[in-house]
């Protein structure tokens, strides 16, 4: 097997172990908060659920599937073996250990932090510096994705990078820039806390800080689906890409726009002025623009494959897809669930229409219909994708794919309608204990119930894919096809400069940044005029022999 | 096009230009929405020029200030202090003189300062330092009540003192102070009546102390009045004062941390057990 190969099947391994408790965890989370009984009835075991939960979810599983997909795209997309290998491990290792401390941190009851680093919610220095060590070993992948697009570059002056390259290298740019915030946020405000130097936190200033990383992460997470989009699903449809452009602008746009419009998490908060949320409530709309230039590309490819099989009229060309491949059904369900996501997602960002279900569980439906839904879904199916090309052992079976790929779709899709309305009834987030005879609670908790079958449907279908996944591994090996990636239609022979690498927009995300963040961060350090410090007063969560 | 632009930063080149330009133009139209439109439209402050819209844009407000918690003005509940100077003073109290100040306050505090009203209190017998105290809070303004304060302003403090020994040189006021100093023995937590209890014994669990060890029968404090034999509905009344923390002249809010965690029938109890016969709503120490 090749060193890269086994870099990619490392990484998602770790992903995958760890998904399917943390899928566990919030079906049983789902229990706790309806009116069914639940076992190990205890608010304090479903807030250090929500932890573990989200922290695998959103930190752990997204940063190794993404990491090992990069490795897989660079050494295939490039046709040249991964350079820096031994970084490569050194950073999984990284990753590795910062995981395994922030999970025990939690385990152990001393991190209920919600998984956001939210002051005052404050954990132990341990959960912390798990989380650090998981996001700065990240950072060696994103050293490593640069450094290899830029030795190609030079070895092969004047060519194009590969599409599927080109965007990966926008993803670790993107995550870069992303995780800054939130390093500068544990390495200044909330590591000196939790270490016991300082007695106060700047809470609006971490907050703050942590918004710059909360929305570019989870374009972050969502870029790995879109790679797959433009790369893998023409092939996987037997077409090709309708644009190999619009797919070099899509990414760009992503890696432009998803930075500077975090504060729109923070509409709700009191340290900043209403004119600067708007202008991150206003460039948060462009951010739909590369998702619907992508929803027109994908839908053009399949279009194509489909005239290419035999399709005919208006419509026909949707029914000769081979709908029996996992990529093109996964393809599918994740743009219905885009939609409805991105339909919730638009009411989220809107400035006066966020106060409507700002913390409800409108949001968690809302990230779970994008993430949880349209993402992972293309996660699954990349994974069989890759699976049989890196091990060389054919998927096993194809119809249990699609069953599991089913199964997500109507698990999510039932666990979602529900927590919007009960959103738009006023039902919180976060929240383990609801009294359901209290008259303004009751009606919620017919939805809730509806929302805890969605719950049996994912874990149903997480079991599934753990399935696949291993009776594949353990078959027998013969297949020998490399993963291929789909051609556009005009093959691009040569590309602007500022389409083929990322130094103008690098400029222009700076400034963007500095427009959107340079008042609201620099205010804390020049003007003080701000929301008081809150002391953070309980006792230090510093074990007593680290002391 | 493609051929020309090899130079990513150069503004000759398109897609340079295609970005900084859209850059710049997304840049002022949220600008100009956000922090002129927006902060001077939509804000109901209509008469805002341009700068007070960026600036409420900004988050900047005039009554934005420095990120401290807002404080209270600094407040003492009363200007006097127990020196030997104050007690000098006191001491030095002519009542003769006293006497004369003295005819001010008969209408309401009656003849010789014996209350015949159940509102207001007994000041015959009363000790010269809680009279004086008291004359000195009103005219500070720590202490409001009706005509007090305007009275207590027109006396000087040599005056107070003159007026605070008069009253407490007249007979047939409030009982005199023993000489034994001692706490009544026999009251106890076990007590069954809750006024007694409250006196003697307090209430640890609430932080309250015995009545007695300040106000009587046993112990006395400085500056601290006997409530014996004091108008039972003037008392309820004081306490309650304390409770609302509409009376605030008591230095350590010693009084208000007290009456606030009595009840009603608590403070009623309490009044009567130390009123009075008669000069309450119910006759008589009915707890006794």
């Amino acid at each position: 097997m090749h060193n890269s190969s086994r870099l990619a099947l490392y990484h998602c391994w770790v992903a995958f172990a760890v998904f399917l408790p943390a899928v566990a965890l919030g079906a049983w989370q789902m229990l706790m908060r309806s009116p069914l009984p639940a076992p190990l009835d205890d608010p304090n075991a479903y807030y250090a659920s929500v932890t573990l939960h989200g922290t695998a979810m959103a930190y752990v599983i997204t940063t190794f599937f993404a990491m090992g997909f990069g490795y897989a795209v660079t050494a295939t997309s490039l046709e040249r073996p991964l350079r820096g290998v031994a970084a490569a491990w050194i950073g999984f290792f990284i990753c590795l250990i910062g995981t395994v401390m922030a999970v025990l941190a939690i385990l152990s009851g001393r991190a209920s932090v919600l998984y956001t680093f939210y002051p005052p919610l404050l954990a132990s220095s341990w959960y912390y510096f798990g989380a650090f060590l998981l996001v700065g070993g990240s950072m060696i992948w994103v050293v490593l994705m640069i450094y290899n697009m830029a030795a190609w570059k030079r070895d092969n002056p004047g060519r194009p990078v590969p599409l599927a390259m080109f965007a990966i290298t926008a993803t670790a740019l993107l995550w870069a820039w992303a995780a800054s915030g939130v390093i500068i946020e544990l390495v200044g405000v909330l590591l000196p806390r939790a270490l016991g130097l300082t007695t106060q936190i700047y809470a609006g200033l971490a907050r703050t800080l942590f918004s710059v990383t909360l929305h570019a992460i989870v374009y972050f997470w969502l870029m790995p689906a879109y790679i797959a989009f433009y790369t893998l699903v023409p092939q996987a449809a037997g077409g090709r890409l309708y644009s190999d452009t619009m797919g070099r602008l899509t990414f760009i746009m992503f890696l432009v726009f998803s930075l500077p419009v975090g504060m729109h998490h923070l509409f709700a908060d009191p340290e900043h002025g209403a004119g600067l949320k708007f202008v991150q409530s206003f460039l948060t709309f462009f951010v739909a623009l590369p998702t619907l230039l992508t929803v027109f590309s994908i839908c053009a490819s399949l279009e194509i494959a489909g005239r290419v099989r035999g399709g005919r009229g208006l419509l026909g060309w949707i029914l000769v897809l081979p709908w029996h491949e996992p990529m093109v059904l996964a393809v599918a369900l994740s743009l219905v669930m885009l939609g409805f996501g991105g339909f919730g997602g638009l009411i989220n960002m809107s400035y006066a229409m966020n106060s409507m279900i700002h913390n409800t569980s409108w949001v968690t439906a809302h990230f779970h219909l994008i993430f949880g839904g349209a993402v992972v879904i293309m996660y699954f199916a990349v994974a069989y994708e890759m699976w049989p090309r890196i091990t060389g052992k054919p998927l096993r079976s194809k119809a249990l794919a699609r069953w599991q790929l089913w199964l997500w779709f109507w698990g999510m899709i039932i666990a979602t309608v529900p927590w919007h309305i009960t959103g738009l009834m006023g039902q919180p987030r976060r929240v383990a204990v609801f009294d359901y005879s209290d008259p303004f609670v009751a009606p919620m908790g017919p939805l809730v119930i509806i929302s805890v079958v969605g719950g049996a449907i994912l874990l149903l279908s997480a079991i599934l894919l753990i399935v696949v996944l291993v009776r594949s591994q353990f078959g027998e090996r013969h297949l020998e096809a490399p993963l291929r990636y789909a051609l556009a239609v005009n093959p691009p022979r040569t590309v602007p400069a500022s389409l083929n690498g990322f130094a103008l927009w690098n400029a222009i995300v700076l400034v963007l940044m500095l427009f959107a963040y340079g008042y609201p961060i620099g205010q804390f350090f020049f003007l003080k005029s701000s929301v008081p410090a809150y002391e953070v007063t309980h006792t230090s969560a510093i074990a007593a022999g680290v002391r | 096009m493609m051929a020309r632009d090899q130079g990513s930063f150069s503004i000759d080149n398109p897609w340079p230009r295609i970005g900084w330009g859209m850059t710049a133009g997304v840049i002022v139209v949220a600008g100009v929405i956000g922090f002129g439109l927006l902060s001077r439209y939509q804000q109901n402050g209509s008469n805002l020029d341009l700068w007070n819209s960026i600036c409420r844009g900004l988050g900047v407000t005039s009554d934005s200030a420095s990120a401290s918690e807002p404080r209270p003005a600094s407040r003492s509940p009363t200007q006097i202090a127990w020196t030997s100077g104050t007690l000098a003073r006191i001491g030095a109290g002519d009542p003769d003189h006293g006497a004369f100040v003295a005819l001010n306050c008969a209408a309401c505090h009656g003849q010789g300062g014996v209350s015949t009203s159940t509102l207001i209190p007994t000041l015959a017998g009363m000790d010269s330092t809680v009279i004086y105290k008291q004359l000195d809070d009103y005219r500070s303004g720590n202490r409001l009540w009706g005509v007090m304060g305007a009275m207590a302003k027109s006396l000087s403090p040599q005056d107070s003192a003159d007026v605070a020994a008069y009253f407490a040189a007249q007979q047939d006021g409030l009982p005199a102070i023993g000489s034994n100093r001692i706490p009544e023995s026999g009251r106890s937590l076990r007590e069954a009546d809750p006024a007694q209890r409250l006196v003697f014994a307090g209430d640890p669990q609430r932080g309250i102390p015995p009545c007695s060890a300040c106000h009587g029968p046993g112990g006395y404090k400085l500056g601290a009045p006997a409530l014996e034999g004091q108008r039972a509905a003037y008392i309820e009344r004081q306490l309650a004062a304390f409770a609302q923390g509409t009376r605030e002249n008591d230095i350590f809010q010693q009084m208000r941390i007290v009456a606030k965690q009595l009840t009603q029938d608590e403070m009623h109890a309490l009044a009567a057990f130390y009123g009075m016969p008669g000069s309450g709503k119910v006759a008589g120490r009915v707890f006794r």
